[in-house]
């Protein structure tokens, strides 16, 4: 036994049998979703075939609307990641390089308000666009659009607060430059500010995709048909307890629609950690 | 780009932008005045003027940065919040829902009994003269006639076509309902009082039969109370949303409405023994799952952090593994998990050999979802403390080395503490964040298994959050009333806890 052997060893002990915890699941929903029967069973942790009858049930059969789900999840995810961050940038630009009376007590109240768990209010926010509902149909409890006002209000607090965090970082020399040379408040955001802290406003805009494609009650609460469903609502009521039978299809549903979210996640991977330090977007 | 910012373009689209929106929420507001929803329209009302003031004069720069935002909080953060806090001060659950109003004609509507002549007859929906009517038949006496709202209109057999059971189907100037026009007869007939005599009147039951009935209880508008006119009973509104018998407190009309009874929802909480109970055991499951989670998470965590501290061979393919249960979609990973635990055909039992019950027994059930959250969590706290292990000087590891500490003892003595203290409010976030972790407990367990016999909605495995959800929206009785008041409890206890963590963390000092 040599010394690289004893001190070593523990440490790749550890690591596999931890990455064999982590993978675990991981591999037995790939190997799930290529074996033909739909159903969830194992009889064997080793493969014995490779079919992909249950990826061909997923766009064809006509039950499981799954692309709309998915495009469901697309749109909305997008739309709050980019109308959040355009918002919130704003937000954040104002508190970080603006003085104004109030300043102070104003970042107070939005550390508070984003404290708030957005689960605590949802029967105050179903109940107030239950009312909606009666006047606007359109915006009101059950719509898409409902959802993603109610998405955007949400995601404010916590954007506007992890935002201003990126912002403090971004050095303020050449805003005050261009106040210099004589350009307005609105100019030097438009103008210098974004197309600096550009890259910042991508990443906080991918994180915010990854929060809101995870959301699941409030999607779960107000989309009730199934062709409006995001793919997380989809999913879940689609196996609806019965594990047994529409695993299958559910197993491939899941490893499509996870790809693009770990993709993104991992090659953020640098900026998430810094996050979460400073404003937890995930965990 | 600039001419986008900044001159008679810029403006041109700047007022059209504004005009936009402003008009939308114009149009809203109107409506929503039209429904009585005073509220929302003044909300909405402000935001026009708020946005027509600040984007439209020079009257505050900040402003025009803040409006957007400002906005969206207040309609569905802080407008939630509000009325969460409201809806704690009112007796507001099935039953009473309502509004008074509402409910008076509510009341008034169901206060009606069938006749003691018992009579009823076959008829038909229509119209005279534009106006609502009836067609009916007693097909045993023979009897017919037309009945509208002022009068009551004899018929002659012979003037009219009888179907193969003999009720009328044509009378003169009786005019049948089309079939389009049946899909808007419920309005029109529902609850309508059609004339029989000077005591009676006709309500419908379906399109097909009317009763003979007469109204039990009248409303008296002076005393705001109910009469049963035939008992001669009194029925008076009891300050909790009902109209009730003044010496039997359980004799109320339904349906009630929701009315304010200000802290009682608070005070239930603490007297009431069939609230109190399993909000106590629900809170200490909440706390242990919550601390238990942080504990194993963050032991995994670190020993992970620790065992890869060292650039050893395969260190990157060791990282990129270990972060795939974190960037997994969790709703995805839940519900894996869960089919994972499932008796039968889950490959939890499967490796182990077993046919354990995981979600029928309340403590498999609540290590299962121990297990599923570690998964879940302790990448978290392996790139956290990764980090944090770097950041520690090793000059202090190599001065204990050399006054002859060993490796454990490094560890206890200067590792372990400095990193508490560098993670302290990291711990104590994640402490909050599971404390609230909804998703977890409603997609694995959905806060099962209960004890259905009781009539309990508690599960063994439900914290808190997916408790007050269940009270809120469950299957049963579905009290508002008190899901926003334990609801607000939970948030002064999260944010009295992050509050605590963030002046640890001196985040507040940097505010100035």
């Amino acid at each position: 036994m040599n010394k690289w052997l004893r001190q070593d060893l523990w440490r790749h002990i550890v690591g596999i049998s931890i990455c064999l915890f982590a993978l675990f699941p991981l591999y037995l929903v790939i190997i799930s979703s290529f074996s033909s029967s739909g159903s969830l069973q194992l009889s064997s942790f080793i493969p014995r075939e490779i079919s992909f009858a249950n990826y061909s049930k997923l766009f064809n059969d006509p039950t499981i609307p799954y692309l709309t789900w998915v495009k469901n999840s697309l749109l909305i995810a997008g739309s709050v990641a980019v109308l959040s961050v355009m918002i919130g940038t704003a937000s954040a630009f104002a508190f970080s390089r603006l003085k104004f009376k109030g300043r102070k007590f104003g970042i107070q109240l939005l550390l508070l308000v984003q404290m708030f768990p957005a689960i605590l209010a949802i029967s105050a926010v179903y109940v107030i666009m239950e009312r909606v509902y009666n006047f606007a149909p359109g915006i009101g409890l059950g719509t898409q659009p409902g959802l993603l006002l109610v998405y955007l209000g949400g995601a404010m607090g916590v954007n506007i607060w992890l935002l201003k965090g990126f912002v403090d970082s971004i050095p303020a020399e050449l805003d005050e430059a261009a106040k210099i040379d004589g350009a307005s408040e609105v100019q030097t955001f438009w103008l210098i500010f974004v197309p600096l802290a550009s890259p910042v406003l991508a990443v906080v805009a991918l994180l915010s995709f990854i929060g809101t494609f995870n959301e699941f009650i409030l999607a779960r609460l107000f989309l009730v048909d199934m062709e409006s469903r995001t793919v997380a609502v989809g999913l879940q009521q689609f196996i609806g307890g019965q594990y047994s039978q529409n695993w299958g299809p559910f197993a491939a549903g899941s490893i499509l629609a996870s790809i693009p979210i770990v993709i993104i996640f991992l090659s953020l991977q640098k900026y998430i950690v810094s996050g979460l330090t400073a404003g937890s977007v995930k965990g | 780009m600039s001419y986008l910012i900044r001159g008679k373009i810029a403006l041109f689209i700047k007022v059209i932008v504004v005009t936009l929106f402003v008009s939308i929420l114009l149009l809203l507001a109107q409506s929503a005045f039209a429904q009585k929803e005073y509220v929302i329209a003044t909300f909405l009302l402000i935001a026009v003027l708020l946005l027509s003031l600040t984007y439209l004069t020079k009257i505050s720069v900040p402003l025009k940065f803040f409006i957007p935002g400002i906005l969206l909080l207040t309609a569905f953060v802080v407008g939630p919040i509000l009325y969460t806090v409201a809806m704690s001060g009112f007796n507001y659950k099935t039953g009473n829902i309502i509004s008074k109003e509402e409910a008076i004609v509510q009341i008034k509507v169901r206060g009606i009994e069938p006749a003691p002549s018992g009579l009823t007859f076959d008829i038909k929906l229509g119209t005279v003269d534009g106006k609502p009517a009836i067609l009916a038949s007693d097909i045993n006496t023979p009897e017919y006639f037309i009945s509208t709202l002022e009068e009551r209109i004899p018929l002659v057999a012979s003037s009219l076509t009888l179907n193969e059971y003999g009720v009328a189907v044509e009378a003169p100037n009786f005019t049948p309902l089309t079939d389009s026009e049946f899909s808007t007869a419920d309005k029109l007939f529902t609850g309508t009082r059609f004339t029989f005599d000077d005591q009676y009147f006709i309500a419908l039951e379906g399109f097909e039969a009317g009763v003979v009935s007469q109204q039990i209880l009248e409303f008296v508008p002076e005393a705001d109370h109910f009469k049963n006119l035939v008992t001669g009973a009194i029925y008076t509104d009891n300050g909790r949303g009902n109209y009730a018998l003044a010496d039997d407190k359980s004799a109320i009309l339904e349906p009630g409405w929701r009315a304010p009874i200000w802290f009682e929802n608070y005070s239930n909480i603490v007297t009431d023994s069939r609230v109190r109970g399993p909000l106590i055991r629900v809170f200490i499951w909440t706390v242990v799952f919550a601390l238990l989670t942080v504990l194993t998470t963050f032991a995994l965590g670190l020993l992970l952090a620790l065992a890869l501290n060292k650039p050893i061979r395969g260190r990157r393919i060791y990282r990129s593994i270990l972060v795939l249960p974190y960037a997994m979609p969790s709703v995805m990973s839940i519900l894996i998990w869960g089919g994972m635990f499932n008796t039968e055909f889950g490959a939890i039992n499967a490796l182990l050999g077993t046919e354990i019950a995981w979600f029928s027994d309340p403590n498999f059930a609540r290590v299962a979802v121990i297990l599923v959250n570690l998964w879940l969590g302790f990448p978290y706290f392996y790139l956290i403390s990764s980090g944090s292990l770097q950041a520690i000087p090793s000059e202090l590891m190599e001065a204990a080395a050399i006054d002859g500490a060993n490796p454990r003892q490094i560890f206890r003595k200067i590792t372990l503490p400095l990193l508490l203290q560098i993670l302290s409010p990291l711990l104590i976030a994640s402490f909050a964040f599971n404390f609230n972790n909804f998703n977890l407990i409603y997609l694995l367990t959905g806060g099962g298994p209960r004890n259905e016999l009781d009539g309990e909605i508690a599960g063994a495995t439900d914290i808190l959050i997916s408790y007050t959800y269940k009270i809120a929206f469950g299957t049963g009785t579905q009290d508002l009333g008190l899901a926003s008041a334990i609801s607000l409890i939970i948030f002064l206890l999260v944010a009295s806890i992050s509050l605590y963590s963030l002046r640890k963390s001196k985040v507040l000092e940097t505010f100035a």
